[in-house]
């Protein structure tokens, strides 16, 4: 090993920028999202506002049309007392707006800027109240509601501190995903270990074959699992699907359109789909770690007299150990934060039974725009994603880093 | 003793045969299906082997009307770009990191080791929020938040085979005046031009699959790369499964042609990268 001189730090600086702007900075982004009442479709909440704020386009859009209808409102009112007040809110409204006119978006204001403001508001809609029990006006409906846009441009904090956290515990949704997930994860993963330690097994014996069961092993592995997920809705479809046609006539499912359309179907066909995509990677990884083992160990087994099946626990799976932990770990990863093979293969349905974390989160980020919440699911997914990975490192003795 | 081996010979062929059908049919399936007309399909031919009257209606549909090819060429754009810059990024670090000695080594590859661990959906909501400020969203950026589902993974197996390249030939380099620039272009990059080779064919493929980073930054279906335009070929009010298999047949072939050209390629980079040896 050398030292490090300067020239060399520069070869890893990209990959330190990289992983910094794209990985490390959305962590601590979204852990901040979490303390707000974020929603992107929300004009009072669009943004991160420790303290309030000022909404100047908001303002100014209010300043127009109220300024507006109050002159054109202006011939209806006959006392000229009335017209004298309409006319100084007027100017009060148009002389804040004057203050802001370089200004645009959401700003900060001053504390005497901000008491401006409720005077102001507080006096126009004073005025359209009064004027409004005293005359008949044009736009009687409009303007109340108008008049108090103006106090609704200052945009109260949307922080909410651990609010949002405690909300998660009231959410059945949460823990119907949580649920989901954990049971798809635990299920997939167990099935596909043990197809895949046989598997493994028997390409490490084989004489034959080994070749194209690797080559007919990659490609569901390589093909994007979206279109997996798509190739086996068809197959699973009610009216045509041939694995549906076939679950119906062996009886595992009453009715083909059972098997999408109930939630222990929808779950157990999701759990096929992805231990067809990735038992085959599994057992790769497992034959990898299998043709290390000496076969001078069986040797000795043998003749000290073990059986196939002692061999198989006392040889195979101690020296499998590790390889059988690093592949755990990753898969159960995987598992946990499914997100295209379920998006696509039924959408979290049906009501909810297949929905996992991730595509709670999902709904809640960007089909209803609330990324505040929609954080907090995914912190606590990032959490438990934390918690499986300490337990195998640490418990199972997963080592990762001893290569280097 | 014959006849109990030959048994087990048996067990082994049945098991590995029904593996294969198991792994083979779905796609014997689908292609067969893009050749069926939608009558056929929904009709009482759904589940018939051979189609009644074949028809390549589904793949001109797919082709020339729904613009498939502009997805791939999507894909095939952000999936080669981001290999080009992950690769070379990956290898310039794995190379530091796998021979130079520096405080927090280990606070780094334990870095890059629990990125690849992260949730992707933590990465979705802010990079959304950058990319709309930015206003890259729709548009060919985001090849650069795929470095976080590629470049961890590059990097570690690259720090792997350095790590199998002896110091000496660098060091008898170094004697002979070699530059460090030097001694990387000339030394090690014809000697890690394999494990190099494999990174920048499974980054392609990571690449080439990614999901929920495409549809959520890139919503424009110009922009669409091929999981996404697939999956929204099923609308909502029809699903048109003569048009999906023939989709799905096109969209397989390259994966297929990477499958069977680089297997061993793929293997070695999935084993160093997952297993211990």
């Amino acid at each position: 090993m050398w030292k490090m001189g300067f020239k060399e730090w520069l070869f890893i600086v990209p990959t330190i920028v990289l992983i910094g702007i794209f990985s490390l900075w959305p962590v601590f982004q979204s852990l901040t999202y979490t303390f707000f009442d974020y929603r992107l479709n929300d004009q009072q909440k669009a943004g991160l506002y420790f303290n309030e704020r000022f909404n100047v386009n908001l303002y100014k859009e209010t300043q127009l049309y109220v300024t507006m209808f109050l002159d054109e409102d202006l011939p209806n009112v006959k006392d000229p007392a009335d017209q004298k007040k309409v006319k100084s809110v007027n100017a009060r409204l148009k002389s804040v707006g004057k203050q802001f006119a370089n200004e645009k978006g959401v700003i900060k204001i001053s504390r005497d800027q901000r008491a401006d403001l409720v005077n102001l508001h507080h006096d126009a809609k004073n005025l359209v109240e009064a004027l409004n029990g005293k005359y008949t006006l044009i736009h009687k409906d409009d303007l109340p509601a108008l008049v108090d846009d103006i106090q609704n441009s200052i945009i109260p904090s949307n922080f909410i501190g651990f609010k949002g956290y405690n909300k998660i515990f009231h959410d059945d949704r949460v823990g119907i995903a949580l649920r989901n997930t954990t049971l798809f994860t635990v299920v997939s993963v167990f099935i596909e270990l043990v197809l895949g330690i046989g598997l493994a097994l028997i390409l490490n014996k084989a004489m034959f074959g080994q070749g194209i069961v690797r080559t007919t092993s990659l490609i569901p592995w390589a093909i994007p699992t979206a279109v997996a997920a798509l190739m086996w809705s068809y197959l699973y479809n009610g009216s045509s699907g041939i694995v549906a046609h076939f679950f119906e006539n062996v009886g595992l499912v009453k009715q083909s359109q059972d098997l999408l359309l109930s939630g222990p179907g929808a779950m157990a066909s999701s759990i096929l789909s992805d231990v067809w995509k990735t038992t085959p990677y599994m057992a790769l990884l497992l034959l990898a770690g299998l043709q290390n083992i000496p076969s001078s160990l069986y040797e000795a087994g043998s003749i000290d007299g073990a059986g196939k099946i002692q061999s198989f626990f006392k040889i195979t799976l101690p020296l499998l150990k590790p390889s059988i932990l690093v592949a755990l770990l990753f898969r159960t990863l995987d598992a946990f934060r499914v997100f295209d093979l379920i998006y696509v293969l039924t959408g979290g349905g049906p009501g909810g039974d297949t929905e996992t974390l991730s595509i709670y989160a999902y709904k809640v980020m960007f089909g209803q725009t609330n990324f505040g919440y929609g954080s907090i699911i995914v912190m606590m997914m990032f959490i438990c994603v934390a918690i499986i990975a300490i337990l195998f490192v640490k418990f199972l003795g997963a080592n990762l880093m001893e290569k280097n | 003793m014959q006849t109990s081996k030959r048994k087990l010979w048996i067990t082994f062929g049945v098991f590995v045969a029904f593996y294969l059908f198991a792994m083979v049919f779905p796609f014997f399936w689908v292609f067969i299906t893009s050749f069926k007309t939608s009558g056929e399909i929904f009709g009482t031919g759904a589940f018939r082997v051979i189609p009644k009257d074949p028809t390549l209606k589904n793949y001109i549909t797919i082709l020339f009307e729904k613009n498939i090819l502009n997805s791939i060429t999507n894909s095939f754009i952000v999936a080669t770009t981001t290999t080009i810059y992950v690769v070379i990024v990956a290898t310039f670090s794995a190379y530091a990191i796998s021979r130079f000695h520096f405080k927090g080594k280990n606070i780094l590859l334990g870095l890059i080791l629990a990125v690849s661990m992260f949730p992707q959906m933590i990465m979705t909501g802010p990079v959304y929020n950058l990319f709309l400020k930015l206003d890259w969203l729709n548009s060919y950026a985001i090849v650069l938040p795929y470095s976080t589902i590629t470049l961890p993974m590059a990097v570690w197996i690259l720090v792997t085979h350095f790590n199998q390249i002896p110091l000496a030939l660098e060091e008898s380099a170094k004697i002979d005046g070699a530059t460090t620039f030097q001694t990387l272009y000339k030394v090690i990059f014809p000697l890690a031009a394999p494990g190099v080779f494999t990174v920048a064919i499974i980054t392609f493929i990571a690449a080439w699959n990614e999901f929920l980073l495409s549809i959520t930054l890139n919503t424009n279906s110009e922009y669409h790369t091929v999981p996404v335009a697939i999956s929204f070929l099923r609308t909502q009010f029809e699903i048109l499964w003569g048009e999906v298999s023939a989709a799905t047949a096109i969209v397989t072939i390259p994966t297929l042609i990477i499958v069977l050209f680089f297997q061993k390629q793929i293997v070695s980079g999935l084993t160093s990268g997952g297993v211990k040896e």
